[in-house]
């Protein structure tokens, strides 16, 4: 099989984890041919976020701190990861130049006193560079051959999108399969840095927070893989948060779609724009625990069809939400209020996250971010109240989101209604409902204190646990 | 609009020869005053910002075997890599020989002026056989035009006959006679009986085959040109190693006398459906499609119109200049 494996951040963090994950490599490596994504450590691009903003204004001697502490932690794990000393002296070599070229990067900002976009996506991607000169000594230091590469040199070329950057795919899939295949056949292991990429003059761009899982199913497409492995530190992709329910489950299997709505919806396990790659050339995805590689995990693939019986597969609980109510006599038979509100929050890049009106279009109900809150409202109240298209504009912000996915409630009758039932049962009021005319996810809105027993409500009325 | 041609043989040589000759023609009827600001060919580079003079660089050639020789704006010994990006020019002329194990060096010389933000009419089919899609991708991304309809077809303009006839138009199918020198070798072959050996000897005699004949008689160059119109008339992002080859080596003077009594010929056939083909294959002598010497010939199959058939030459150096004439007018209407 040809496979990419994804690490995670989490997965790498100590010398044990790096060990741990050269081993897994090691095992797969004879029957297989396998690319590896390697993450930043956790934690390091933040780090790096806050050493580009302070940057502009701190001085010299706080960059020579951080950093210090920033080599001592590549440098301590690759010393205890790797036990041949020519290969630990020659991957402690490499750690020492590439920090010294951050050093004058960074160095170079302070002294200009500005950070673009451009010189930001080059700060942030010495992380995953580092990880992958770690990775590569850890798997030569046990006998296997790999070639580290940044994901500009594996041939990944976008747009200039700086912090967010597309692939051009085409160029990207023709490029990758030059440069990485002849390797893959040689039995060679590419390690290659996510979340990087160049733009086609070779200027380094990101692909966005989760851009690693991005990056996996891009080489995936462009090898034309068997699978992808989103290697992390949970089993899959869970029916809800166990930390509510601990009847939570891994679910087996997703399509793309379904898969999609629960990335938007918080998944943390997979980001939501590394669906596309796959779903275009359909590789399939798998989620794995790192630590727990042979136990339970999702696939998400082509394979639309439904179990039956299995209506609902996973429920979302979305904080940190707010809802904003716009009412008004003047509202009714007056088209372009819709319209109105949509260009308002555009205009404040505010994101809406679920949207209901009434037939009697007295009344408009959207759900927005709650740190969006106090400036929708004021924007609001600036474009409708005075000029007369609505009396009330109102918040709650004591309320959440639940999102309920499953390509079964598709065409199956009474979903809401029991939906609905659950809730009431628990004398649970729901302030809003939407449903896609997919039909792929049902959202509704209950007050903050009642959230996680509304949730506890629908995971069992569909029969989401263990069984 | 200033063009920088890269590649200086049959073809370009042809084409400065027409922008000389028609030179008022052009500006009256169509409005275009193409100035050749530089030519690159083995030799080096010719170049000038306000416009060459085309009788001299034609002279020069002639004489010294390179425009690098041309007095004043000759640099021997420099190549396409030095000017393409930082040249200011609307327009970059692809012209060097067909290469399809790596498209070089057409490969980089597409790739520096599309990434320069400059419109690219090519002739040359190794990078478009390799990369079409990639290269496509990449004007579109800079906003600028690829054109390549020199590379199908010579001077015929098969590439935008069958755009027309596909507008609105369901696609069934797309089969042609797409290598002139090959048809040429069958038709000698069925005629008169020669072997294939013989056959070759002549072609390659009169011109219409290349001293290395692998590129027309293994089907790769009319492997290229399916990728080509693969890429163009349909949805497909296909590349050469998509497409299934063979060629006519092994074809003997019997079977085509066989295949003659029962009413056939055999002919070098590219067909694109749901799968991509080059191969030989019976053609009903009655079939329009099915044409003799060292034309070209393609079918376009349709839902609503049906058959419809382009023939003509398909190759030439007059015939590819007018081609990229054509082209370069598409070009400047775009603009």
């Amino acid at each position: 099989m040809k496979i990419i494996m994804k690490f995670g951040g989490t997965s790498l963090n100590s010398a044990d984890k790096v060990r741990n994950v050269s081993r897994i490599v090691k095992d797969h490596s004879q029957n297989n041919q396998i690319t590896i994504v390697a993450s930043a450590l956790s934690g390091v691009t933040n780090l790096l976020e806050k050493l580009s903003k302070q940057s502009k204004h701190n001085s010299k001697k706080i960059i020579a701190n951080e950093l210090e502490k920033f080599t001592k932690l590549h440098t301590n794990i690759s010393k205890d990861s790797i036990k041949d000393q020519k290969i630990k002296e020659e991957v402690l070599k490499n750690i020492l130049s590439i920090i010294n070229e951050l050093k004058s990067v960074l160095e170079g900002v302070y002294a200009i006193g500005e950070i673009t976009p451009r010189s930001r996506d080059k700060i942030l991607s010495f992380g995953e560079r580092l990880t992958v000169i770690i990775v590569t000594g850890a798997l030569k230091d046990i006998g296997i051959s790999a070639e580290p590469f940044t994901g500009a040199k594996a041939g990944i070329v976008t747009d200039e999108k700086y912090g967010e950057a597309n692939p051009l795919m085409s160029i990207t899939k023709m490029r990758i399969s030059e440069i990485l295949q002849p390797l893959l056949s040689k039995g060679i292991i590419p390690v290659v840095t996510g979340f990087m990429a160049a733009t086609q003059t070779g200027d380094i761009t990101t692909l966005g927070r989760g851009g690693s899982d991005f990056t996996a199913t891009i080489l995936g497409a462009a090898l034309s893989v068997d699978e992808v492995w989103i290697c992390t530190d949970v089993n899959g992709m869970m029916t809800t948060d166990p930390k509510i329910i601990s009847d939570a489950r891994t679910i087996s299997q997703l399509s793309y779609s379904e898969a999609l709505e629960m990335t938007v919806f918080g998944a943390k396990a997979l980001h939501p724009r590394a669906i596309e790659p796959a779903q275009e050339n359909k590789i399939p995805v798998r989620i794995k625990n790192t630590l727990d590689l042979t136990g339970s995990d999702t696939l998400i693939s082509n394979d639309q069809s439904i179990i039956k019986g299995e209506i609902a597969k996973s429920v979302a609980l979305i904080k940190d939400v707010a809802m904003v109510n716009i009412g008004g006599a003047g509202m009714v038979g007056k088209p372009g209020i819709a319209a109105k509100v949509f260009e308002t929050f555009a205009k404040e890049e505010i994101n809406i996250l679920m949207i209901s009106q009434s037939v009697s279009e007295a009344n408009i109900s959207l759900v927005i971010h709650k740190h969006n809150l106090e400036n929708a409202v004021n924007t609001l109240e600036l474009s409708l109240l005075s000029r007369g298209f609505a009396n009330r504009i109102n918040a709650e912000d004591d309320v959440c989101v639940i999102a309920i996915v499953g390509a079964g409630m598709k065409g199956s009758q009474g979903v809401a209604a029991r939906v609905f039932k659950a809730v009431a049962d628990k004398r649970i009021n729901v302030r809003m409902i939407a449903q896609g005319s997919s039909e792929l996810n049902i959202s509704i809105v209950v007050k903050e204190k009642s959230c996680e027993k509304a949730v506890m409500a629908i995971h069992k009325e569909f029969d989401m646990g263990k069984s | 609009m200033r063009l920088i041609l890269i590649g200086y043989g049959v073809v370009a040589q042809s084409l400065t020869k027409i922008l000389t000759v028609r030179k008022q023609e052009i500006l009256k009827r169509h409005k275009m005053h193409p100035r050749v600001v530089a030519i690159v060919d083995r030799g080096g580079l010719a170049l000038n910002p306000k416009g060459l003079d085309l009788e001299k660089v034609e002279a020069t050639k002639k004489k010294y075997g390179s425009v690098a020789a041309i007095p004043e704006y000759g640099s021997p010994g420099k190549t396409a890599q030095d000017i393409i990006e930082n040249l200011d020019a609307e327009v970059v002329i692809e012209a060097t020989p067909t290469n399809l194990n790596s498209g070089e060096p057409g490969m980089s010389h597409m790739e520096e002026a599309l990434k320069s933000g400059k419109n690219v009419v090519t002739v040359n089919k190794g990078p478009l056989a390799l990369a079409l899609p990639a290269l496509s991708e990449m004007a579109t991304y800079n906003d600028v035009h690829l054109r390549f309809g020199g590379t199908v077809g010579g001077g015929t303009p098969i590439l935008d006959f069958g755009k027309k006839c596909l507008s609105f138009d369901k696609l069934i199918a797309i089969e042609g006679i797409l290598n002139g020198s090959t048809n040429y070798m069958l038709t000698e072959m069925e005629q008169h009986g020669t072997t294939f050996e013989e056959a070759l000897s002549e072609a390659q005699d009169k011109g219409y085959a290349e001293a290395d004949p692998s590129l027309d008689v293994d089907g790769l160059d009319a492997a290229a040109k399916l990728v080509i119109m693969a890429n163009w008339f349909t949805d497909k992002e296909v590349t050469l190693k998509d497409i299934s080859i063979k060629g006519i080596r092994d074809i003997k003077p019997e079977n085509l006398k066989e295949a003659s009594e029962r009413g056939f010929a055999i002919k070098l056939i590219g067909r694109i459906d749901e799968e991509l083909k080059v191969g030989p294959a019976e053609l009903r002598k009655s079939d329009p499609l099915c044409i003799g010497g060292t034309l070209n010939a393609v079918k376009f199959q349709s839902e609503f119109a049906g058959d419809e058939i382009i023939i003509g030459k398909g190759a030439g150096g007059p015939e590819t200049a007018s081609a990229i004439l054509r082209d370069l007018l598409d070009i400047r209407e775009k603009m």
